[in-house]
């Protein structure tokens, strides 16, 4: 049987017009975004019949497209999922549906997959808007299939955390801000750090500027980025590549550790990429790191949400 | 062999051999709830104290008490949704802090507040309810319109709840409760906030369920609806149990004085004062006998729990 929280989420989430709002919105930025591509770089509006010119503006349009989608992912997942559990609790009716015999766990997962289900759907809905950038070339049906990937892997995790979140609050207007200052600490907490500890570095005058590169690793653009690499990663042009660039950077000066550093013999060079990413890719240390803590706050919010409790809840 | 057990009584000092607390002396199959030394705390404050209840299989039985007693406690441990800080309770015969599922399979609970999903409709509201207790989905056609009928919202079957009235909702909650069929209720102010004819017709619904076998708790602010419907009542007072047993019995007890209004043929209407049953039917003998008088009207004024409650209890606030 279908998990009932999930069956009624669904139902009670379409029913209401927010959800076409969203999708709306979500369509129309990622249209936006190819349009403003499509003329950034061509310089008469038409289209370019220089193939080389034209396969490296599918592939802008497909990396700038998967950076709006993550960003508005890491904008949406938040609104639409912090009121997860406070909102069974302002409305109260957690309590009827702790006292059936749905199990914590089940309450929670029916959240998550309710929410994951409505940003699958986004993504599927957008699929029209990635044709634009495949046609143009540039891009494979597998480029394609990562960078969806990948976001609804981070769109999953953060869903799940966030759910979690959810269940310490009383109120929809508390999780929801708390909500949107988790994801902003979870997006600038490494880059944050790295900076800092750059400029700690620096400021000893030695020319060393080497902090961890892990730290950069956590980062949802870092992870997509790094994912959705093509051939060269090395090439600017594009926010990702940019990212890209950084990470190769970082760890060149992080050699010796343990994320850049790779063993030199046959079991490693399967891992090795022709391009020079030795190491261990950023967008696993990264997805590691996001599912970690994604589990541990999983384990606690199905513990705040088992009764008979202590206290009431 | 009859299948009724009966709990064991400690020869010596009455006490359960594991736990230490003086066991019922009513067979364990007749019990509903039972409540020994519960107590609850949150740190400083006692919402609970040393608590002992038995409510029999059957009853209605009414949780009286101010606001603050310690009512709505009680009734989330019976739920199985608070743990005990000291002390025992079963509910039909398992512990819901051990065993919540096995509770939970055989008790209905409504809370005091009225939460519901305004964007499902009546039927799916319940169709959801059933999933959630794992009733399968061939049932649930059969099973919503019973429960739409049982709670008189059948007309109501595809309409929005946010539509309801707040009777109609609290029905709904009570249908919701029901969606397993638990032999016991647990309701928590039902008629809080609902209109004359709404509380009306809730308490016959509560009849209906009664005579069906069902164990009601039920706890409310209007006492006298309760007088009317309990088999059986508890008073609390700042947590602890002030009396329990059923009504007259604890009128009995208190020795509380009853007053009697009796009309005569001759149109003459005089008032009396009684201690207890045996006084009543005294009264009745000498007016009949003794005096021979002919009596056409002989009642009890009505407020005998209000008028019991307001002795017993003395408006301590926690």
């Amino acid at each position: 049987m279908m998990n009932p929280v999930l069956s009624r989420e669904l139902r009670e989430r379409m029913r209401t017009g927010r959800a076409f709002v969203v999708i709306g919105v979500f369509l129309a930025m990622l249209i936006l975004t190819v349009y403003l591509v499509y003329q950034g770089t061509t310089s008469t509006g038409q289209i370019d019949l220089d193939l080389s010119r034209q396969t490296r503006m599918g592939r802008d349009i497909f990396e700038y497209v998967l950076l709006v989608m993550l960003l508005l992912v890491l904008f949406f997942v938040p609104g639409l999922t912090a009121g997860a559990i406070a909102g069974e609790r302002e409305r109260q009716t957690l309590l009827p549906l702790q006292v059936t015999l749905l199990r914590p766990r089940s309450i929670l997962v029916g959240k998550v997959l309710a929410g994951m289900s409505f940003l699958v759907l986004l993504l599927v809905a957008s699929l029209p808007v990635m044709m634009v950038a495949y046609l143009l070339g540039g891009i494979r049906v597998i480029d394609g299939a990562k960078g969806l990937g990948i976001i609804c892997v981070v769109a999953f995790l953060l869903t799940t955390m966030i759910a979690s979140l959810s269940t310490i609050t009383k109120r929809v207007q508390t999780a929801t801000l708390l909500s949107y200052g988790f994801t902003a600490l979870l997006v600038l907490v490494g880059p944050l750090l790295y900076l800092t500890l750059a400029i700690a570095d620096g400021s000893k005058g030695t020319d060393a500027r080497n902090p961890p590169a892990v730290l950069v690793a956590v980062n949802p653009i870092s992870i997509v980025a790094d994912a959705t690499a093509g051939e060269v990663v090395t090439d600017g042009g594009n926010p990702l590549r940019e990212v890209r660039k950084f990470i190769v950077e970082s760890k060149s000066r992080n050699a010796d550790s343990w994320f850049a550093w790779f063993p030199e013999d046959d079991f490693g060079a399967q891992f090795r990429i022709v391009n020079g990413r030795t190491g261990l890719p950023a967008w696993a240390v990264g997805t590691a790191a996001w599912f970690a803590l994604a589990a541990a706050m999983s384990t606690l919010a199905v513990r705040r949400l088992r009764t008979p409790a202590e206290t009431e809840r | 062999m009859s299948d009724i057990e009966i709990i064991e009584i400690e020869p010596t000092d009455g006490q359960d051999p594991d736990t230490g607390f003086a066991d019922t002396l009513l067979p364990r199959n007749d019990v509903a709830v039972h409540a020994q030394q519960l107590t609850k705390r949150y740190g400083g404050l006692v919402a609970v104290n040393q608590l002992d209840l038995v409510v029999p299989k059957g009853s209605v039985f009414g949780l009286i008490g101010p606001n603050g007693a310690g009512k709505s406690t009680t009734f989330a441990m019976m739920a199985s949704l608070l743990r005990p800080t000291t002390g025992r309770i079963t509910v039909m015969g398992a512990d819901p802090s051990k065993k919540p599922r096995t509770v939970r399979r055989r008790m209905g609970y409504m809370p005091d507040n009225l939460g519901v999903y305004d964007n499902l409709r009546v039927d799916e509201y319940l169709e959801f309810f059933a999933a959630s207790y794992g009733i399968h989905r061939s049932e649930w056609p059969t099973l919503v319109d019973g429960l739409l009928e049982l709670v008189d919202l059948g007309v109501k079957r595809t309409a929005m709840v946010n539509s309801l009235s707040r009777g109609m909702k609290q029905r709904l909650s009570l249908a919701r409760a029901l969606v397993h069929d638990p032999e016991l209720l647990i309701l928590d102010e039902p008629a809080s906030g609902l209109d004359p004819r709404a509380r009306v017709e809730l308490r016959e619904l509560l009849r209906s369920l009664n005579a069906m076998g069902k164990t009601i708790v039920i706890s409310s602010h209007i006492l006298a609806e309760l007088e009317e419907m309990c088999t059986d009542i508890a008073i609390m007072e700042a947590g602890k149990l002030l009396a329990s047993g059923p009504p007259r019995q604890i009128l009995s007890q208190l020795g509380g004085a009853r007053t009697i209004r009796v009309r005569f043929a001759d149109h003459s209407t005089e008032t009396f004062t009684v201690h207890d049953d045996a006084g009543q039917t005294g009264l009745l003998r000498r007016l009949l006998v003794d005096d021979g008088r002919e009596v056409v009207e002989f009642v009890e004024e009505s407020g005998g729990l209000e008028q019991l409650f307001m002795t017993i209890t003395e408006g301590v606030v926690q």
